[in-house]
């Protein structure tokens, strides 16, 4: 059975028809050709399929499409506005904080998510943040350096007033 | 992909109970989705159904006119995490859900009440709402009842509820007293291995959970309380555990022998908070 379901993705509203037990990361991929959100584990382990849904981060792998009627989800697409890098997508960046790439859609959602909490963690609190999110190349150490990079990144933009926008 | 299945969005309750009762054991109802869905998936589950229970609403938490509190049976566990309800009236809760593992995502997905419903042994929710008190409520045909979570949970991943049944909100007393909580497992993103609450008071009381295949409550906590040599409080404590329950993380005989050590160090929590005859 399939069935239309009504979800705004990336400030787009859609109609996007999908059979009763498509998952959302599915309807984001096949549907609507997002395929910056990837598909990991299907059970929720590694975080790769990270998105944002009605302002909380959630694995797409573990949420059904039609559950998804009225949501509004951000994917990595949408992330920041296209041609700028988020500070958090930056300092991923300078630190070197991924090789393949594969989780990084994932971990930069739970790495903002953290810091839209939480503007001063500590390093235990960084690394608990990204405990739902697998990183199979790095060993996290350039993660908590790329972490603490944003946090003065974000700092430094929000004295001069310039703070990040949200697509 | 979840193949074969419908999915069903009942506008209110009536409709709600209405297709329960409609499609019988076939239908499963959705909490969180996070065991359920990736479970359907691989087929380790089967249903021709999902009920998803959106229109109902059940994410609140109140607070009961006894003092205690009433759960939406479809919290979050970050709902939980955010209420200053749960601090004051069932700040265990609090501490669960703080140590629930997979990141803010699964915190933000799963809900008490699916964790309920799906009865895991090695899952912490049982023995917390056994050692709290809980009254689960669940709506079916015949309308509401309301079952203890001693009652509610029946065996490992079986409950009381029926198939043409929902559950819809968890009662807590007001639970103020002093309290241990102690959780064993082996890595950092493992399921619990075996887990205890002490609770201290004028109802004192202690409850064990992945050893058995239901919360085991002890009845008898003098050798807790009365300066029995630990070793012989860890072998009365196995000697309680009479059929105890294992999975690929830790086998039976394993639970059993860490049942004791995990109940004395919940019981040395709550006393530093202040409860509970020392010894």
């Amino acid at each position: 059975m399939s069935g239309k379901v009504g979800i705004t993705v990336n400030g787009i509203a859609h109609e996007v028809e999908c059979e009763d037990g498509e998952l959302l990361v599915e309807v984001l991929r096949d549907r609507l050709a997002l395929t910056g959100t990837h598909v990991g584990c299907m059970n929720g382990d590694c975080g790769a399929c990270t998105v944002e849904r009605d302002g909380e981060i959630v694995k797409s792998c573990l949420v059904l499409g039609r559950s998804c009627e009225g949501s509004e989800v951000t994917t990595i697409e949408g992330f920041s506005p296209p041609g700028e890098l988020d500070p958090v997508a930056a300092a991923m960046w300078d630190e070197d904080a991924f090789q393949c790439g594969f989780c990084l859609p994932g971990m930069l959602f739970a790495i903002r998510d953290l810091l839209d909490a939480n503007t001063d963690p500590e390093d235990d609190e960084i690394r608990e943040a990204i405990a739902g999110n697998l990183c199979r190349c790095t060993g996290y150490a350039n993660h908590v350096a790329a972490v603490r990079r944003a946090i003065a990144a974000r700092a430094t933009d929000s004295a001069e007033g310039d703070a990040p926008q949200r697509a | 992909m979840i193949g074969g299945v419908a999915y069903h969005r009942p506008a209110d309750r009536e409709e709600l109970v209405a297709t329960l009762a409609d499609l019988g054991d076939q239908a499963m109802v959705l909490g969180g989705g996070t065991m359920m869905n990736p479970a359907l998936g691989r087929r380790e589950l089967s249903a021709t159904a999902i009920v998803d229970p959106a229109a109902l609403g059940l994410e609140w938490v109140e607070t009961s006119v006894d003092g205690g509190l009433v759960l939406g049976a479809r919290v979050s566990y970050t709902t939980l995490l955010r209420s200053e309800l749960i601090v004051e009236r069932a700040p265990l809760l609090r501490t669960l859900a703080g140590g629930i593992t997979g990141g803010a995502q699964i915190r933000n997905q799963g809900t008490v009440g699916g964790s309920a419903c799906y009865a895991n042994p090695a899952s912490e929710v049982p023995a917390c709402l056994c050692a709290l008190g809980a009254t689960l409520i669940l709506l079916g045909p015949g309308g509401e009842r309301k079952l203890g979570a001693a009652e509610f949970f029946e065996g490992a991943f079986t409950t009381a509820r029926r198939a043409d049944e929902i559950l819809t909100a968890i009662e807590l007393p007001a639970m103020t007293a002093p309290y241990g909580y102690y959780k064993l497992k082996l890595s950092e993103s493992s399921w619990p291995i075996a887990t205890a609450v002490a609770i201290g008071g004028d109802d004192e009381r202690i409850v064990i959970g992945g050893v058995a295949a239901v919360p085991l409550a002890l009845a008898d906590r003098k050798w807790l309380a009365g300066g029995e040599e630990p070793a012989q409080v860890d072998a009365t404590i196995a000697g309680l555990v009479a059929e105890p329950w294992g999975d690929v993380l830790a086998d039976g005989e394993y639970r059993r022998q860490v049942a004791g050590p995990v109940a004395r160090r919940a019981w040395e929590r709550m006393q530093s908070q202040g409860g509970g005859a020392r010894s």
